[in-house]
């Protein structure tokens, strides 16, 4: 029975002009934004991992110099492009994409896309989520907005509830077969991005292929529960004009004013303060102490006591190790220890306004997908924190050395001049390279988001079956 | 068989019923004559329950439609006024659909001849329905009551819009049916295809069944003359209250 109403479904959809109009633009889109989306992710990833080489080799051939100059003479730590960032640039155009690692200093991650580009950019790139989360749902809404309404209005659903057919199994048939069409149209889509990533072959690991058929279900149960709803309310919508009304309002307060307002409350609630004040924070905290009572001086001076005392000597030249190098790395230490205690609350703050949203996933399921798809292509608030710690731990690791060769090989005594170290130690430090997080990380950090999705679903599901015997049959 | 028993409905303050009894046993036909807003429609929709009654009972072989309305379906079949059929789909698959709705699966020949049966040409079961006249729509809507082979028919006004041998095509089928011991309830404009194919008449007026007739007990100009008065003046309402 169900098959039936599926098979009418299907095939009233399929042969229907408009629809198939409307679905092939919508197809020649999504294929449009992947193959564009890719060829950009393929650019820009050669040209960042050309940078990144290029960097690198120019760090190994800066020459003899001294290890602390070296540290200042710094490198470069370039965003990479995410495999799926294809499917989903999220956060990508505003955020940075390359830092300078040098010492003393945590540098801000620079050149973001959104700073090169005008203000359209603000409007959103023609990419696959885009079409995907927003410009299929609208799909929707046409292929179900007269679903029930249409077969009320011209008697066809009379003539159904003649034949004893129960409105719970007409409900679902509708669901079913407005569904195998939109996976008809999703399929293109998935099978381009999936030959796309295949003959990438080198980076489609299993991690890779794993986001991305999470993703894949992803976007499945989203278009579910989005057909779920717009069925529902064609249901009990009094004829076709007030339920297409009535699904455009749904759309443009779920994908246009509400992502909108949960962003800007989440901004207020949470606010966070300017890059200005955090920088002047670090920077008093590191002069005045953590607690404001323990100034630089007087910890340079407590320190030098206890190396004093350490090696058993009155003074630092008589000390066996370079007291510049155990001073710099203490000073980088206690820059590091305020920086990530300041960093961390501003994280814990971007964490909170993140969280909102997540948490308004449970009343706005294009949250919950919008969310879930930027962590899967590696475009999300997450990842660029990942990339950012990793980057900063490789500027702690290398400076760290730099800082260690100084104190145990530059002799005190010996000018800073005559103290000067070659390629083999440049080519000590392993070049930057950073692991995106595994699926599993992105899931338990996303759960709320899954959990939405799976509420909602399950939420339609019930709804459905408890008030699908009362639709209106005249 | 088909009965309904001191039935009445309500659309707010509205009586669109009141206190109908009316009983079809196998092998007759009803045919329920009225104006507009008479009543007619307002039966068939209870005894299909599309609506819901205020009071009284309606069944379809001693089941009662209020309590137990998907079983009553399967001793049902309904053809209503302006059968509306899916465009996109043929008269071919439209029939598939509502039969294989019913729980039966015709195979493609049977369903062919079920269509040819009731006059729809050849070359036309295979076009999409939105091509098709009124009268080719009905057609496909009497092949898909006939394929239920139920034991009751209701229908609502089933002939309008049906050119002259379409309407006698369908006459015909109304006698096959009544042969097979098929209760038939008709809800009818058209007071020569009561007389004709109607075992009974009955006369409705606001909400009322004024009169129920024999129909062998009354010529045809007889009971336009009754339908007539019935509908002129107030006197058999306010007596049938």
């Amino acid at each position: 029975m169900l098959k039936l109403l599926i098979k009418k479904e299907f095939l009233n959809a399929l042969r229907d002009t408009r629809l198939q109009v409307s679905g092939g633009i919508l197809i020649v889109l999504m294929l449009t934004a992947v193959l564009v989306g890719k060829q950009g992710q393929n650019q820009l990833q050669k040209e960042r991992a050309k940078a990144q080489s290029a960097m690198y080799d120019k760090w190994l051939n800066q020459g003899e110099k001294h290890p602390h100059s070296a540290a200042h003479y710094g490198q470069f730590a370039f965003k990479p492009k995410p495999v799926l960032s294809f499917l989903d640039v999220g956060l990508d155009n505003y955020t940075g994409i390359s830092v300078f690692l040098e010492a003393h200093k945590q540098n801000e991650i620079l050149f973001s896309a959104a700073q090169d580009s005008n203000g359209m950019t603000r409007f959103g790139e023609m990419t696959a989520s885009l079409v995907l989360q927003v410009l299929l749902p609208l799909l929707i809404i046409f292929l179900t907005f007269n679903i029930f309404s249409k077969e009320r209005e011209e008697g066809t659903l009379k003539l159904i509830h003649a034949q004893g057919l129960s409105m719970r199994k007409l409900f679902m048939g509708k669901v079913w077969g407005t569904y195998l069409m939109v996976l008809l149209i999703f399929l293109p889509v998935i099978l381009l991005a999936y030959l796309l990533l295949d003959r990438q072959s080198s980076s489609l690991d299993s991690e890779v292929l794993l986001k991305f058929l999470t993703l894949t279900g992803s976007y499945a149960i989203y278009f579910l529960v989005f057909i779920l709803l717009c069925v529902l309310i064609s249901a009990f919508a009094k004829n076709s004009g007030f339920s297409l009304l009535t699904l455009m309002g749904l759309w443009i307060a779920s994908c246009v004013i509400l992502p909108k307002a949960t962003t800007n409350l989440a901004d207020k609630v949470y606010s966070t303060p300017s890059q200005f004040d955090f920088k002047n924070t670090v920077k008093s905290k590191v002069k005045n102490g953590i607690d404001g009572h323990n100034p630089s001086d007087e910890r340079l001076a407590s320190l030098k006591q206890e190396v004093l005392d350490e090696h058993g000597v009155k003074t630092i030249e008589e000390l066996p190790v370079n007291w510049s190098g155990i001073a710099m790395q203490a000073g980088e230490e206690y820059t590091d220890q305020v920086y990530d205690a300041e960093f961390s609350k501003i994280e814990d703050i971007f964490n909170r306004q993140n969280r909102f949203s997540e948490w308004a996933s449970f009343i706005n399921p294009y949250l919950a997908i919008r969310n879930l798809s930027m962590a899967l292509s590696g475009t999300d608030f997450q990842h660029h924190v990942a990339f950012a710690k990793a980057a900063e731990n490789y500027r702690r690791d290398f400076v760290k050395k730099m800082n260690k060769d100084m104190e145990v090989n530059h002799k005190p005594g010996v000018a800073y001049s005559d103290y000067n170290v070659g390629e083999q130690m440049w080519a000590s430090i392993e070049p930057f390279e950073y692991d995106l997080p595994s699926t599993s990380s992105i899931i338990s950090n996303q759960w709320r988001s899954v959990t939405a999705l799976a509420v909602w679903l399950i939420a339609l599901f019930f709804s459905a079956s408890l008030y699908a015997p009362k639709i209106p049959k005249l | 068989m088909l009965e309904a028993i001191n039935l009445s409905k309500l659309y707010g303050r509205h009586e669109a019923l009141t206190n109908l009894n009316l009983s079809v046993a196998p092998g007759e036909v009803f045919c329920l004559l009225g104006a507009n807003g008479a009543g007619k429609t307002t039966t068939i929709n209870l005894f299909m329950s599309f609506i819901k009654p205020d009071s009284g009972q309606i069944k379809v072989n001693n089941i009662d439609v209020s309590t137990q309305p998907g079983e009553t379906k399967k001793y049902l079949a309904y053809i209503p006024e302006n059968l509306s059929l899916y465009g996109n789909l043929s008269g071919l698959e439209n029939l598939q659909f509502f039969v294989g709705l019913g729980g039966s699966k015709p195979d493609k020949p049977t369903s062919e001849q079920l269509l040819q049966s009731v006059g729809l040409q050849e070359e036309a079961i295979q076009k999409r329905v939105s091509q098709y006249s009124k009268g080719m729509r009905q057609k496909v809507g009497i092949a898909i009551a006939k394929a239920k082979k139920a034991d009751n028919l209701l229908l609502d006004e089933p002939t309008s819009g049906l050119d002259p041998q379409a309407s006698n095509d369908f006459a015909q089928l109304l006698q096959d049916m009544k042969q097979n011991k098929v209760a038939i309830l008709m809800a009818t404009h058209d007071l020569f295809r009561a007389k004709e194919s109607g075992t009974h008449i009955g006369i409705m007026k606001e909400g009322k069944l004024i009169h129920t007739l024999n129909s062998n007990e009354i010529t045809l100009t007889e009971l336009e003359h009754l339908y007539l008065e019935t509908m002129k003046t107030d006197k058999y309402v306010k007596a049938a209250h």
